[in-house]
């Protein structure tokens, strides 16, 4: 989890990642906040992020996020 | 029998519902698909063929991909994708741009000297709503192959998922998912859903025949003669495109998710209202919403995650930084999109320059994103600081309008002509000269187009403030409500730009 942290407040540390549960239901973040997130997450986990997999619930938290990134990991 | 128009409302709509009510529950999916595919008829005829097999296509897409995927063989899935979307983007593409693309091709023949081998054009029928139900087919054949939901044994839900007949004209662009299930329900009408349609169909038509049908007079005189006018008039018409096509567009949606609503279907929104974005990204999250979500699922994120773009993504962190890796990154997967969003359109280069304008644009906006912190880092300015915004909304607004010049002009150069003609000859004084009123409106139509938009633009204030919306209706005191019902019916019925002295104005979108 820290290491994911780690990433996130590299892609902007303007968000609050640890507590915003509305990432991108409220527009915090964009679709190409989007895109480097998955970059760095494909390079960082070693994992490759389909397109299915981009949709809000997989990236609304940071939990959201983990649990994804795990759920590859483990594929 | 377009939506707005009286065979829609009092006859097909009605007879629909009455048909729909009175058959067992078990069947009413076939009567909202007869009647999707009699709408069409009356449209595009024996050209229904092409509706219906492209239904049974891509029902059988679905069912090929899910017995592939059983067998777990990726690449074959893969394959099979490829080939469902070629085919539909063959038929489209053959049926729409086959003349466009032959009409270029001698161009460049013509001037080489080479005009003795142009290619003969051909007079094609294209069928109504085709782009809509298009992009619906790729859409569910891609979220079988994505595994997000199962593929449809039933060819008949499949065959009304693209041929509900309030979509077929205009949208909106809806996934499977949205939709599908609700549709293939069959519940019974019910009160609230009626009359929540109803106030919907009435509020769409009160945008479409008390705006937009007036605006389409001053717009239609001045793109069609641009050559007589330049400056403020141009200015002015732009800007009554603009609200003409969201007026029509945005009402015409209004009667199609009524209408939906009727039948107890919540069809996804495709507005937001748009003049109240502060960006060029934001209007596009707030316009044609079904579009602009169509491409970014489907365009947008595959090509952001394909194999090309990772490999751009490690070359480009290790030798040109992080910030021109997201620029590049960003152009790469926005040129598809905004490439094949003007093509949507239709075979004409003022579309195609339409959607390159929102992609040079939209890069822009990232690109500036570093000097945007900085400066609000100076100034203390922020996304909340009420100034600043006016001044965003504002430049939202030149940027609308410049790029609706464009697409409603009758060609690219005409449209150059029209935005160079601005900065030629201002002429203020043809605002107050008469000119205006030499354009098929009066004062007494003028005054009714403002009164219009000064009532959309503070029902858009209430809705974006979340102060009114159809259920906060539905809970009004009897009088209240009726009140509202009243009003409605007798401004379009007083106001309405129809009979003597006008005439009736085809729906803009039903021709993309």
């Amino acid at each position: 989890m820290e290491e994911l942290l780690t990433i996130l407040n590299d892609v902007d540390d303007s968000i609050d990642w640890e507590h915003e549960e509305g990432l991108i239901d409220n527009r915090i973040l964009d679709s190409f906040g989007v895109i480097s997130l998955v970059a760095e997450l494909d390079e960082t986990f070693d994992i490759e992020i389909e397109a299915s997999e981009i949709i809000p619930q997989n990236f609304n938290s940071v939990q959201a996020i983990y649990a994804m990134v795990k759920r590859l990991q483990e594929n | 029998m377009a939506y707005h128009e009286v065979t829609y409302l009092f006859l097909f709509l009605p007879l629909v519902l009455i048909a729909y009510q009175i058959v067992p529950q078990k069947r009413r999916w076939c009567v909202l698909l007869l009647a999707g595919y009699a709408f069409f008829w009356s449209f595009s005829k024996s050209l229904v063929l092409v509706l219906m097999a492209t239904s049974m296509f891509t029902h059988y897409i679905g069912l090929w991909l899910e017995r592939v995927k059983e067998d777990g063989d990726k690449k074959k899935q893969k394959w099979i994708l490829f080939f469902g979307v070629f085919v539909l983007l063959a038929v489209l593409g053959y049926l729409k741009y086959a003349n466009f693309f032959v009409e270029n091709v001698n161009g460049l023949l013509t001037a080489v000297g080479k005009s003795g081998m142009a290619l003969e054009t051909k007079k094609i029928a294209v069928p109504i709503g085709i782009s809509f139900y298009t992009l619906q087919a790729i859409g569910y054949m891609a979220d079988v192959y994505w595994g997000k939901i199962p593929a449809e044994r039933h060819l008949g839900k499949v065959a009304l998922f693209l041929g509900f007949f309030p979509q077929i004209m205009e949208g909106p662009i809806a996934m499977y998912s949205q939709t599908a299930d609700a549709l293939w329900s069959g519940e019974s009408l019910k009160s609230e859903n009626l009359a929540q349609g109803s106030i919907r169909i009435l509020w769409g038509l009160f945008k479409k025949m008390i705006i937009a049908d007036r605006l389409y007079y001053l717009v239609t005189e001045v793109f069609d003669h641009y050559e007589n006018y330049s400056g403020a008039i141009v200015i002015v018409a732009a800007v009554s495109y603009a609200v003409q096509l969201y007026m029509e567009f945005s009402g015409c949606m209004d009667i199609v998710i009524g209408s939906g609503q009727m039948f107890g279907v919540r069809l996804p929104e495709n507005f937001n209202q748009p003049f109240a974005s502060k960006s060029a990204a934001e209007f596009w999250r707030r316009w044609h919403m079904t579009l602009g979500v169509w491409f970014k699922t489907y365009v947008f994120y595959p090509v952001s995650v394909s194999p090309f773009m990772r490999k751009w993504n490690k070359f480009g962190k290790k030798h040109v930084g992080k910030y021109m890796t997201k620029l590049v990154g960003s152009a790469i997967a926005l040129f598809p999109v905004w490439l094949f969003n003007g093509l949507w359109h239709g075979p004409q280069w003022n579309y195609i320059f339409y959607g390159m304008y929102y992609f040079v644009i939209l890069l822009l906006e990232v690109a500036c994103e570093p000097l945007k912190e900085k400066f609000y880092a100076k100034t203390g300015t922020s996304e909340t600081t009420g100034w600043w915004n006016v001044l965003r909304i504002a430049k939202t607004w030149i940027i609308i309008f410049t790029g609706e010049l464009f697409f409603r002009a009758n060609t690219l150069t005409a449209g150059f002509s029209m935005f160079a003609s601005i900065f030629r000859g201002f002429a203020p004084e043809r605002l107050w000269d008469g000119t205006l009123l030499r354009m098929g409106l009066d004062l007494a139509d003028y005054s009714i187009i403002i009164a219009g938009c000064i009532v959309v633009g503070i029902v858009g204030h209430l809705r974006e403030k979340k102060k009114l919306s159809l259920d906060q209706i539905a809970g009004m005191r009897l009088p209240a409500r009726w009140g509202l019902y009243y009003a409605l019916i007798f401004a379009v019925i007083l106001f309405g730009a129809y009979g003597v002295g006008y005439q009736q104005v085809d729906l803009i979108y039903a021709g993309f």
